[in-house]
């Protein structure tokens, strides 16, 4: 019954949205000119920042603060969990995949970590970035706590959580740090393109001023907090 | 194009309907994240142009679709991420508090 009146309410909202919206939406798709802020980054983007995927140069020069919040965002679930989980650290489970999975597995994780860092290394020439490498190097952690089991003695597996956070803050720490590299040339916060050392020419590895340094960082950021995340999850019984 | 909205739209409602018509806490989460997948479509689409090249300029360019709705999705991606972690969190600790993972009885046991 009462699912009977949420269904008759979702199919009228839906027809609304699709009457009036739609039109509109796909107007604004065939317009010739982009928003003005679009249409600068796509003409300027290069030459400004250094760094020729322009998403990159969006989330890490121009729109630097965004970023900045993504990663306290991060940070927040990551201290709140930590704090909240009470982790229980004996826990072990040794025989559930047959060898096969685990030798094709181990075979595996070396060249999880070499394209995590691959997509770190290369964030501002391809598509990838520190996000995404960093939920690669956190996916290789994951493999291994559900493949191997996580089975380590208290103090040990204590400790390495422990290393783990630690990482994860000092490269917050770094992010921010590399930032204020901006205010002390006399520019803004988190910019990379004002500075004006863009160490090659566009295209090459080692180009974009700070970007791959805000990309190691943020790589190496969510890689630890995300499998920081996953082992606390896994060990609360 | 038309199609593309339609289809946001549709999934935007069924996460709606999930979120409002079931009771288990599993399942309003992935209510949540169909209707935040829905509004990540919605970004990349209203960002597309028509024959618009990858935002990536190694060549010169006719055309490229607009890069910022991008650069906004990913940061949606990231945080909708962390967010499922945190509530799944929870759900864990209300499982265990209550032994129980309808929000009816959830609020009942709580007087």
């Amino acid at each position: 019954m009462r699912k009977g009146y949420i269904v008759v309410l979702i199919l009228i909202l839906a027809t609304l949205l699709m009457i009036n919206l739609v039109p509109v939406l796909s107007n604004f798709n065939n317009l010739n000119s982009l928003a003005t802020s679009s249409q600068h980054y796509i003409e300027h983007g290069i030459e400004e920042t250094g760094s020729i995927n322009l998403v990159t140069s969006i989330l890490l020069d121009y729109r630097g603060f965004d970023t900045l919040g993504e990663t306290i965002v991060i940070f927040i679930v990551v201290s709140t969990i930590t704090v909240l989980a009470v982790p229980n650290l004996g826990y072990r489970n040794d025989n559930i995949c047959s060898p096969i999975v685990k030798q094709s597995i181990s075979m595996i994780i070396p060249f999880l970590y070499l394209l995590g860092f691959y997509l770190i290394a290369y964030g501002h020439l391809s598509p990838g970035g520190g996000f995404t490498g960093g939920v690669l190097i956190a996916i290789t952690f994951i493999l291994l706590a559900v493949i191997f089991g996580v089975g380590y003695i208290k103090a040990e597996a204590r400790r390495e959580l422990i290393s783990r956070s630690l990482i994860e803050n000092l490269a917050a720490l770094g992010f921010v740090i590399s930032g204020m590299v901006g205010i002390a040339a006399g520019y803004n916060f988190l910019s990379s393109g004002q500075l004006g050392l863009s160490f090659g020419s566009p295209g090459n590895l080692v180009s974009g001023g700070l970007i791959p340094i805000f990309n190691l960082m943020i790589g190496i950021k969510i890689g630890a907090g995300m499998s920081v995340i996953f082992s606390h999850l896994i060990k609360e019984e | 194009m038309k199609a593309g909205y339609c289809s946001v739209i549709i999934l935007f409602c069924l996460g709606l309907y999930t979120i409002v018509a079931y009771r288990n806490l599993i399942k309003i989460i992935i209510g949540i994240n169909i209707m935040e997948s829905s509004l990540i479509l919605l970004l990349i689409i209203g960002g597309y142009r028509p024959q618009g090249a990858a935002p990536i300029i190694t060549r010169p360019f006719e055309k490229v679709v607009d890069p910022l709705p991008q650069a906004l999705a990913l940061t949606s991606i990231v945080i909708g991420a962390s967010i499922t972690a945190l509530m799944l969190f929870l759900v864990i600790k209300l499982n265990k508090e209550y032994g129980t993972l309808n929000i009816d009885e959830i609020r009942r046991l709580r007087g």
